[in-house]
């Protein structure tokens, strides 16, 4: 690529500088103050309402920390279970969480659903301000 | 501080303090440069008034964003700046490619009219700038519409001095390069 030399940029100086300048339109002060008044007419955006919100997300954050510890001490049983002493004689046990049978997973699978529509219930609740 | 600043100031503190009618005095301090700094970036006339509407309309809204150790027109075209470069992204400019930019005329070689060879001169350099790469050619409008001040081009942009001036550096070379017959005009080495 060619360097650039002083003429060059001069005239690039010179040809860029001379832009025609453009007048607003009659009615641009109008229509901006318009939208101005608009803007300051409208109701504030509405906050997240943390307050409702906080012992939902307190009980929510607890469960998923109560569900990961089970997880983890699920998969600890599993992995004791399992060591290879054991899994040449016997065939490995499944953890406390798996014991219960048909029984827990209808259990389990209620709960799950009667969280999800409590949740769907207070989240309309909410944002129709009936709380 | 200048008049200008002065009442820049008295406007956003009464408009602060709820009179809105005060906005006023701002929007047609500076709806010109706005408009025309719109209009830089995106050479179309209706746009250009929509684009600085929107932005008297986020400086309204973040006016008490504002630090009065900054003075309020660098702040304000830096907000505008921000908005219009936002919109250029969101839908650019009608521009032509870098390769299909016309070379101007060579007036050496031609027995056209002085006035003919710098309209064609001027469009096609216009045109080479359109086509640059964005963060050259933001570089470069805002520099030439500040008068060449990198200093303020530099605020509106958000840019420190040096990002500017290497912008603006790379950017002629590009268009140099894209227009080799620029310097063969032989009046224009008297500029």
């Amino acid at each position: 690529m060619r360097r650039l030399t002083e003429h060059d940029e001069a005239e690039i100086n010179s040809i860029l500088s001379r832009e025609d300048e453009i007048l607003p339109s009659s009615g641009f002060t109008v229509s901006v103050m318009d939208a101005v008044r608009r803007e300051a007419a409208a109701p504030p955006p509405i906050p997240f309402p943390w307050k409702r919100a906080l012992p939902g997300l307190v009980v929510a954050g607890l469960a998923l920390v109560l569900i990961l510890v089970e997880g983890v001490v699920a998969i600890a049983q599993f992995g004791k279970a399992t060591t290879p002493q054991l899994s040449m004689s016997m065939p490995p046990v499944p953890p406390p969480i798996f014991h219960g049978g048909i029984g827990s997973a209808v259990i389990w699978t209620v709960l799950a659903l009667l969280v999800a529509f409590v949740s769907v219930k207070l989240s309309i609740r909410l944002t129709s301000g009936r709380v | 501080m200048n008049a200008s600043a002065t009442d820049d100031q008295a406007d956003v503190e009464r408009v602060l303090a709820g009179d809105i009618s005060a906005f006023e005095g701002i929007v047609r301090r500076w709806q010109t440069p706005l408009v025309n700094l719109a209009y830089r970036f995106c050479h179309d006339r209706g746009r250009s008034e929509d684009m600085a509407q929107e932005a008297f309309l986020r400086a309204y809204r973040g006016l008490g964003q504002w630090r009065k150790d900054a003075v309020f027109s660098s702040w304000l075209f830096a907000v505008a700046t921000n908005l219009y470069r936002s919109e250029l992204r969101r839908i650019p400019a009608r521009t032509v490619s870098l390769e299909d930019i016309a070379e101007p005329p060579d007036t050496r070689a031609s027995d056209g009219g002085q006035e003919d060879s710098d309209y064609d001169r001027d469009t096609a350099v216009r045109r080479a700038v359109g086509a640059l790469p964005a963060k050259y050619r933001e570089a470069l409008t805002l520099f030439y519409f500040h008068d060449m001040d990198v200093a303020t081009a530099a605020r509106s942009l958000g840019l420190p001095e040096g990002t500017v001036k290497a912008r603006l550096f790379r950017g002629r070379e590009i268009l140099r390069s894209k227009l080799p017959h620029l310097s063969a005009v032989p009046h224009l080495k008297e500029a």
